[in-house]
């Protein structure tokens, strides 16, 4: 997801913002959503189910190098805004998913 | 590597801040942790020997037998089997009264048949330095000192990603080159980037997995709540290795713990046993976990089967090395990597030189801040290069910090260990005393070098530093001629160790005292000049703080 806007970046020549606080709060907080539902996807579609054995604590470790690699990789959006706009539009992806993968199996 | 030069303005800022931010913490993480690699031989290097004969298991069954007579209501315990086989301590059932417990119960068998109760009051060392790594030290609950550590490893693992991002365009230019010339910046640079690169695959399995055991609670409940709808609970006990034991708590009759033994050895011939932990022990959901080591597979600290104390039948295979299905063994695998409980000797002394590394590579990376700071300074004072710069009071509280907490946890975690082996006998609880004296010393230490400033201190610490670390192999010494101290068998590691390290701190101090001496003057680590100490060169062009619009 970022590389989308690292690939628009280089055609421009303006130089990335650095938007500290939009930035950083979108990496940790989106970036933290994100993992969750990453994790989550894996969980109710990864082989064995949500209930395989011990699963739950390899779906727990997942989560954070998923959200830390978000939180590094966010500097790199143009600015905060953009930051927020594909972090946000992937958080909102990754979350249906989640629920469409939950739905048949919520009984 | 090429890469545009804003993203590496960019992630310099990023990888300045999440540095400074959590050095200091990471250090005592670092510090502490190396030494939890050898936390029982510095158990056993306080602990005076005892004249134990290695015992046999054969009167372990009477042993639990007598205890369970005669408290009834102590139903969970353990029974080290490994150490008394080897003669390190009796035959004997332990049980503590909360989790963290310093100071376990323990029964005995006398050879009437007897059995005799008492508290055990060990050092407890270790548990000190495991608490120091999990907690930086910060007092109260468990959890608070935790979070703050796993919080601290989150900024930290971003701090690895941008270190190496601003790293690479210069990688192959200055790869492992350590330029030993007068620009002294040059040199901490130089040594932060090698001990951050060859150690970096650590780095990383240390930061990721840091963070889970700070943050997982926090996970836990986020991924309840989104993921498992709040069922996770029940997804959690489904995985229980007690899951299909029964709640009959009428009275029962166990088997004899070698039985157990003979069980673990049945299922995997390569498992060594090490401990046995009785769980409702004489009901009908007695269970026992055989706790133990496999070299050939990676493993959480220990590994265990579960039994049932009754019928002696498997219950529960998914903690034993080689009989986990693959996500519990993949878990196991990344314990493992963070704890050093594999490979043996070689890699836990890897992972104790490694753990050191990173302390120096904390504490370089907070010099390198201060060190940058001078030139940002005359920067920002539009002064021409070369004239000396009044140091802000941020770079001098930073400095003062940095000598302080690093030094301070240094010297107080040689202080307590030393003091452990003289205090032991004469003090009821040792293992307050452990935490008193190291409080005592680091807390003095961090204000000692707020009063006296970074260039006095830092040289002062570190010779404070070179006597408490002496002071554990001269205790050793003197155990030889005094009747006080002992020596202890097989632990001459702990004392080279010590020394090493003292010499270590003194070549430190050495060169921190030439440093404040004839170093550049606009140094934050110079020495303060009164009039009669001044150096050759005058101060002709030093501005004064209070004029600093120069």
């Amino acid at each position: 997801m970022t590389a989308a806007p690292a690939a628009s970046v280089s055609k421009t020549p303006t130089p990335i913002r650095p938007d500290w606080w939009s930035k950083t709060l979108a990496g940790v907080i989106l970036g933290f959503l994100l993992a969750i539902a990453l994790a989550g996807l894996f969980s109710w579609i990864g082989p064995g189910g949500p209930s395989a054995v011990n699963k739950l604590q390899l779906i727990m470790w997942m989560v954070a190098p998923i959200w830390l690699g978000v939180v590094s990789a966010c500097f790199l959006f143009r600015s905060g805004r953009q930051a927020w706009l594909w972090l946000g539009c992937a958080t909102v992806l990754a979350h249906t998913a989640l629920l469409a993968a939950r739905s048949p199996l919520l009984h | 590597m090429a890469i545009r030069t804003d993203v590496v303005r960019i992630y310099r800022q990023v990888h300045t801040w999440t540095g400074i931010l959590t050095g200091l913490i990471l250090f005592v993480c670092f510090y502490a942790g190396a030494l939890t690699m050898f936390k029982e031989p510095l158990e056993r290097w306080i602990t005076p020997p005892v004249e134990v004969t290695p015992a046999t298991l054969d009167r372990a069954e009477e042993l639990v037998a007598a205890t369970r007579a005669l408290r009834p209501e102590v139903r969970d315990f353990t029974l080290a089997v490994e150490p008394a086989l080897a003669g390190e301590a009796p035959l004997r059932l332990t049980w503590t009264e909360e989790r963290f417990d310093p100071a376990p119960w323990a029964a005995t068998l006398a050879p009437d048949g007897n059995v005799a109760v008492e508290q055990l009051n060990p050092s407890g060392i270790g548990l000190l330095v495991d608490f120091l790594h999990r907690t930086v030290g910060i007092p109260g609950d468990l959890d608070i000192g935790t979070t703050v550590t796993g919080v601290a490893s989150a900024l930290y693992v971003v701090a690895l990603v941008s270190g190496v991002i601003i790293l690479l365009p210069s990688l192959v230019k200055d790869f492992l080159i350590l330029r030993v010339t007068r620009n002294i910046k040059r040199l901490w640079l130089d040594a932060h980037n090698v001990l951050g690169l060859i150690s970096l695959p650590f780095h990383i399995v240390i930061a990721l997995t840091a963070v889970v055991f700070g943050l997982h609670d926090h996970i836990y409940d986020t991924l309840d709540r989104v993921v498992y709808g709040g069922q996770m609970r029940q997804v959690a006990a489904a995985s229980s290795p007690f899951r299909t034991v029964s709640k009959d708590m009428g009275p029962a009759v166990m088997l004899p713990p070698k039985e157990f033994l003979a069980r673990a050895h049945t299922l995997a011939p390569g498992f060594h046993p090490i401990s046995l932990e009785y769980h409702d022990a004489g009901t009908g959901a007695a269970t026992v976990r055989v706790w133990g080591h496999d070299p050939r597979y990676l493993v959480r600290r220990e590994g265990f089967v579960l039994m049932g104390a009754v019928d002696g039948r498997i219950i529960d295979t998914q903690y034993m090395p080689g009989h986990q299905n693959g996500w519990s063994a993949t878990v196991s695998a990344i314990f493992a990597l963070h704890f050093g409980t594999f490979g043996g000797g070689i890699v836990r002394w890897s992972y104790f030189l490694l753990g050191l590394a990173g302390a120096a590579l904390f504490y370089t990376g907070n010099l390198l801040w201060i060190e940058s700071r001078r030139r940002t300074e005359r920067q920002a004072k539009g002064q021409r290069s070369g004239g000396p710069v009044e140091q802000s009071r941020s770079t001098r509280l930073l400095a003062a910090g940095t000598v302080g907490v690093c030094l301070g946890c240094v010297g107080a975690l040689s202080l307590t260990i030393a003091s452990g082996k003289w205090l032991n006998g004469l003090v009821d609880d040792l293992h307050a005393w452990h935490w008193g004296i190291y409080y005592a010393a680091f807390l003095g230490a961090c204000a000692w070098a707020f009063l006296r400033g970074a260039p006095r201190a830092g040289v002062e610490l570190l010779w404070a530093c070179v006597a408490a670390t002496a002071a554990i192999p001269a205790t050793s010494l003197l155990g030889l001629v005094l009747p006080g101290p002992w020596v202890s068998d097989g632990l001459i590691g702990v004392d080279l160790v010590a020394l090493a390290g003292a010499l270590a701190f003194a070549a430190m101090a050495r060169s921190a005292e030439r440093r404040a001496r004839s170093g550049p003057r606009d140094s934050v680590w110079s020495a303060p000049q009164s009039g009669a100490e001044a150096g050759p060169e005058p101060r002709l062009h030093a501005p004064p703080l209070a004029n600093p619009a120069e």
